[in-house]
């Protein structure tokens, strides 16, 4: 059995001939184990909690594609909010941009869900059935025995079992709990859908912790590439310090560096990488060989940090610089996106109000009138049945449908009434342009304006002094 | 820029040389190279189900059907009915009740035509409501039902009067509905004057 040290390249988990090598990363002790675990734990109560906590009646985090509303921590958006969307994305997306190029691949390592399922769920419940890394390398040479296919048959069953919960909880945040729960009772024929959607996203995430593991990373998430080309001789990585590790000699030479060869980094290494051969495509920063170095390193009594954070300038003993063009220009777009979207989430209004010239001329003439004529259309993007009054403002003269309008709309429904702007003839001095108000019958309600433009015909056209040949020879 | 190292592991590199770039002798992982095979079998049975034996439908299909199904579905509403339907169902409590909503919905027919179909509500201020009455026996385009349904759902044909086409806004049923209700103000057979055109507005 040849276990190749990894090289720069090649790919280590895939052997000559195009086959997988299974990695079996060994424990691991330290302070950055800890803080990850408490923050996988403190992320996972967060994903499984979310959809049961209720912020204004709704679940703090509830996609709800049935009825198109989006409640994101109190706050509901509908469809014809989805434009913020555009700043919310971007902001987060520049967030990251901007962690990266600070602390480089720190979300791969810590708060992707993926790592966090592998690491801290999948990974765990294999050490606990399998043993550690040792027992578990033999367990897969071994050949198949009582003990081996009930070990198999328990985790893999805890696998399947693990991935149905993950992806109910998943679901839960886009149906609601009380319909899952229903769902989750009734037979799979009265929802073939869901129960495909549940099915599927039980085997994919199956498929992904049990076997496919770091092939995700490594070859095909577009995200860690991305955050490759993030990052630059000032990101803070995980890198082994060269010039006090080299030249490698056992432990008591004094003529050779700090590192003693004794491969614990790679041996722990979830991605199979030997962190000394420098920063590679693979580490997803998991600080997991920081912590095994530290380890030995305190172990026989030597200085910590030959395997650490530290940016590339850092590790050849320059200093480090955070402020540089790259990060002030992520902070500046992150800042835009994120400061936009809280501004504009902020005038999200309970309805969305729309009014257009009706269908037909622009406007009619009748007993000395002049009539404009507009739809209205009232989205209730509330859950509750609302009661919304139209008034007109800024037009003394012109009389609106009956007065105040009452509207009453139907919850999470639509309505769309007429406004009929009449006129006095001889009040119409050219186009003008008033104001509709939509407000919500209630006090402190919301309230929209929309602009309508009175039209009628040309004042010019009644003023006989204007049309008589005699103006024109002025 | 990496020289070969004398590790087991390391692959080989491939003799030929462009541009100062040489490249090694690696496989591709065989799960990769599995999602090819994958696709190849998968164009045999796409290419025998929608191109040899016509097993599944073209998405251009399924939409043309499903057009069709909705204007099949639109059509067979009206063309079953005639003045006969319209006046049994001007007399069918449940069709005049939900006529009646959408008639007296605040903004819609009510705004012209007022709550006593007379149009002739006044304003505080006293302003007439610019609607036709619509109880009364005095008709411009027919009294018939399906001539009153007919200006409900495409509009009045006079433009410069500004009823609009309601069968956007209503849908087929809806426009029935109000026509119904409507004609629950009048009685079958009952005798009506169809008045001269106005005159156009001055």
């Amino acid at each position: 059995m040849n276990r190749a040290q990894p090289n720069l390249a090649s790919v280590t988990t895939i052997n000559a001939d195009g086959s997988r090598r299974f990695l079996h990363p060994a424990d691991v002790q330290g302070r950055f184990t800890v803080l990850r675990r408490i923050t996988a734990l403190a992320l996972l109560t967060g994903y499984v909690a979310l959809p049961w906590i209720p912020v204004n009646g709704h679940p703090a985090v509830f996609l709800d594609v049935a009825q198109r509303r989006f409640h994101l921590f109190g706050l509901t958006l509908a469809t014809q909010d989805l434009w913020l969307a555009f700043f919310l994305i971007t902001g987060l997306g520049f967030s990251l941009f901007y962690i990266t190029s600070f602390f480089g691949r720190v979300w791969c390592g810590w708060t992707c869900p993926y790592t966090v399922f592998l690491e801290h769920v999948y990974r765990r419940v294999e050490r606990w059935i399998d043993g550690d890394a040792p027992a578990r390398r033999k367990l897969e040479d071994a050949p198949w025995s009582a003990t081996k296919i009930s070990k198999r048959v328990l985790k893999h069953g805890f696998f399947l079992l693990i991935s149905a919960i993950i992806a109910h909880v998943f679901s839960s945040y886009f149906v609601s709990l009380r319909q899952l729960y229903a769902w989750m009772h009734g037979p799979p024929s009265e929802h073939l859908f869901a129960f495909g959607v549940i099915l599927s996203l039980t085997g994919s995430l199956y498929f992904a912790f049990s076997w496919f593991r770091e092939q995700f990373c490594i070859i095909l998430c577009p995200y860690g590439r991305l955050q490759s080309a993030l990052t630059d001789d000032n990101t803070v990585n995980i890198g082994y310090d060269k010039t006090r590790g080299e030249p490698r000699g056992k432990a008591g030479t004094t003529d050779a560096g700090d590192c003693i060869n004794c491969v614990r980094c790679v041996q722990v290494c979830p991605t199979g990488i030997d962190i000394r051969n420098g920063l590679q495509l693979e580490c997803i920063g998991c600080a997991a060989c920081v912590d095994a170095c530290d380890t030995v390193m305190q172990k026989i009594g030597r200085k910590p940090g030959l395997v650490r954070y530290d940016s590339l300038n850092g590790l050849n003993g320059g200093p480090t610089r955070f402020i540089r063009g790259r990060t002030i220009g992520y902070s500046v777009m992150a800042l835009i996106g994120l400061v936009v979207f809280a501004f504009s989430a902020r005038s999200v209004k309970p309805m969305n109000v729309t009014a257009t010239r009706m269908k037909g001329a622009p406007y009619f003439m009748a007993d000395g009138s002049i009539r404009n004529q507009f739809n209205v259309q009232v989205i209730n993007k509330n859950n509750a049945p609302a009661r919304f009054l139209m008034e007109l403002h800024d037009a003394p003269a012109v009389h609106f449908n009956l007065g105040t309008t009452a509207i009453e709309v139907p919850a999470m429904g639509q309505a769309s009434p007429l406004a009929v702007l009449t006129l006095p003839q001889l009040d119409f001095h050219g186009p003008t342009t008033v104001t509709l108000v939509v407000r919500e019958d209630k006090p402190g309600g919301a309230a929209i304006e929309r602009k309508l433009e009175i039209l009628g015909p040309d004042t010019r056209l009644q003023n006989h002094d204007y049309l008589s040949p005699d103006h024109y020879k002025k | 820029m990496n020289t070969p190292r004398s590790n087991d592991s390391e692959p080989v590199l491939r003799e030929h040389v462009f541009d100062g770039i040489q490249e090694y002798d690696q496989k591709l992982p065989n799960w990769w190279l599995f999602t090819f095979y994958i696709t190849i079998a998968w164009f045999v049975i796409h290419w025998l189900a929608y191109y040899q034996f016509n097993v599944g439908q073209t998405d251009e299909k399924r939409v043309d059907d499903a057009m069709a199904a909705i204007e099949n579905n639109r059509l067979r509403q009206f063309e079953s009915l005639d003045d006969k339907k319209l006046w049994e169902m001007s007399r069918d409590p449940k069709i005049v009740e939900a006529g009646r909503a959408s008639f007296m919905m605040q903004g819609r027919c009510v705004t012209c035509h007022g709550e006593d179909l007379m149009a002739k509500k006044t304003h505080p201020e006293n302003l007439t409501l610019v609607g036709q009455a619509l109880a009364d026996k005095e008709w411009q385009y027919g009294g018939n039902p399906s001539d009153v349904l007919k200006i409900v759902r495409k509009g009045s044909p006079d433009v410069t009067k500004g009823m609009p086409p309601w069968e956007p806004m209503l849908g087929p049923r809806g426009c029935v509905e109000v026509a119904a209700f409507i004609m629950s103000h009048h009685k079958e057979g009952e005798p009506f004057t169809i008045s001269a055109p106005p005159a156009p507005a001055k």
